[in-house]
């Protein structure tokens, strides 16, 4: 089949309820004079692939998905990506002649590029860099995260890593309706209004404590820097076994959120606040669809625990547990859908205020982000013939809480990436962070 | 049973290309079946066959596939 005849001719494309929630988050960002909600995948590569191959296989990606040829646009209240004059390029090669401070280039290179702002209808959705310098190759994915979520992104990539025309043409570019319409669409008028006064209930109850943010918020947000550390597979065996034997099969996500509120509480048990809140999201996707790609399709939750709770391991890990079996057996987890239509209606600015702000105590919700990708399934593990040996991930908060921990899985090794805002956080303070957080993993009081 | 549960974790859980070639004996976890929907199939069984599943069995003996899970509501059930 003809690829290019595939491709859908655009105007304008109207954002989902989802990819507002993110937009206000991005909006957020930019208020604090940051470049908005920029995320990134870079897979550290074991040599350079062909890069007449790489630029071919994202030329074929823009043409089967147009959409990457846009930029976000207002008309009215309402945000549309709409095809852009500019002829904006997607595809950049960095390249390095100094044989000094290899390690040093790649990471400056990518936080340059994940801290440089520019304006909003000025910016491609995402764009893609091959870094190299004498040694090292890095293949950068930037995105705004209007665009796309985690998920969609890790397909971007699986795409660009199948060399299989046939299979690279199961990533379906047909216009699909968002999966948050597509839920709603399954509810009568008055259980949307049930759904949206349980979610209103439900914010409530957790604003009820205030939550414990770690930032120093008397200084103001400069740059997103990040630390990537791998485990070992022996330490990485060892915590799954910990992980089912703490949480079972239902929350290994939770181990990971619980050992990291204990690890900042041990950081500073004095801080203020009632308890640790993080949101996570709820992926309306089927595992191992390769569809949607675009768009963000997830509903947000909330995993919250009293300070009280934090010192006691057990009883921790059983309280996450046990809060996010209620909220699915309370369908939770389905509550924003009504919630984040309604307030795609909002001003960017009144739908971040409603988004962070804690009703109570007029605080920042979050303690931090949180997303654990799980295991990273690239085809063969390679980007077009090259190994990949490390996956970084990153992603621009706002300030507070300025701090995310995102996790993932690569080669059976563990991979934890903290993502920070200095001045708010120090790399120090990460590092003696991470040190206690794989003390906690590893811990077993039983 | 079976032909509800299979509807549940194809339409709901994971996709599988062609669901008519799973057959009740392939590994759920293996093709996808992550921690949050192991929770959310829990949540169905029990909704749908009026048992309660206890925290203490959800384990990939029982998880593993359409059978087991079948084997594992029964002896509840009765």
């Amino acid at each position: 089949m003809d690829i290019a005849a595939q491709s859908i001719m655009i105007k304008t494309h109207p954002l989902n309820p989802a990819d507002y929630f993110t937009l206000a988050m991005d909006e957020e960002i930019r208020n604090e004079n940051m470049p908005g909600s920029l995320c990134g995948f870079a897979l550290e590569l074991e040599q350079l692939p062909s890069i007449v191959t790489l630029k071919l296989r994202i030329a074929e990606f823009g043409e089967r998905f147009p959409l990457v040829h846009t930029t976000l646009k207002q008309h009215g209240k309402r945000f549309f990506w709409s095809e852009n004059s500019f002829n904006l390029p997607i595809y950049f090669e960095h390249v390095s002649e100094n044989l000094i401070d290899q390690n040093t280039y790649h990471k400056d290179c990518i936080l340059q590029l994940l801290n440089t702002k520019q304006p909003r209808e000025e910016q491609p959705p995402i764009t893609f860099h091959l870094i190299q310098s004498a040694t090292k190759t890095t293949f950068l994915m930037r995105w705004m995260h209007p665009f796309c979520d985690a998920r969609g992104a890790d397909l971007i990539l699986k795409y660009l890593c199948t060399d299989d025309i046939k299979k690279r043409l199961s990533f379906n570019p047909l216009e699909i309706e968002p999966l948050v319409d597509q839920q709603m669409a399954k509810y009568p008028w008055w259980q949307k209004i049930s759904l949206f006064i349980k979610a209103k209930r439900y914010i409530s109850q957790i604003d009820q404590l205030r939550s414990i943010i770690h930032a120093d918020i008397t200084l103001k947000p400069k740059k997103l820097n990040f630390q990537t550390y791998t485990l070992t597979l022996e330490q990485t065996q060892k915590i799954k076994i910990l992980t089912r034997q703490y949480v079972g099969l239902t929350g290994t996500s939770l181990y990971y959120l619980g050992c990291f509120m204990r690890a900042l509480h041990v950081m500073d048990s004095n801080q203020i606040g009632d308890a640790y809140c993080t949101p996570y999201v709820f992926n309306l996707r089927k595992n191992k669809a390769l569809n949607p790609i675009l768009g963000n399709h997830v509903a947000p939750l909330f995993a919250q625990a009293p300070k009280s709770l934090v010192t006691h391991r057990s009883a921790l890990f059983q309280h996450l547990k046990q809060q996010n079996n209620n909220a699915i057996r309370e369908k939770l987890d389905y509550a924003f859908l009504p919630a984040m239509k309604a307030a795609s209606w909002l001003s960017l600015e009144r739908y971040g205020n409603e988004l962070r702000k804690s009703m109570g105590t007029n605080s920042e919700r979050s303690s931090f982000w949180f997303s654990d990708i799980g295991s990273v399934e690239l085809p063969n593990n390679q980007l077009l013939g090259s190994s990949i040996n490390k996956v970084l991930h990153l992603c621009q908060i706002t300030s507070p809480p300025a701090l995310a921990f995102l996790s993932c899985q690569l080669n059976q090794q563990l991979s934890f990436s903290y993502n920070f805002i200095e001045p708010l956080f120090t790399p120090e303070w990460i590092t003696a962070l991470h040190k206690i957080m794989v003390e906690e993993l590893l811990t077993n009081t039983t | 049973m079976k032909q509800q549960i299979r509807n549940f974790i194809f339409n709901e859980l994971i996709f599988v290309a062609e669901p008519t070639k799973f057959s009740d004996d392939d590994n759920l976890i293996d093709s996808g079946l992550d921690s949050m929907g192991i929770m959310r199939l829990i949540m169905f069984l029990e909704e749908q066959f009026s048992v309660t599943l206890p925290d203490s069995e959800i384990d990939p003996d029982n998880i593993k596939s359409i059978n087991t899970l079948e084997q594992w509501i029964l002896l509840h059930k009765a």
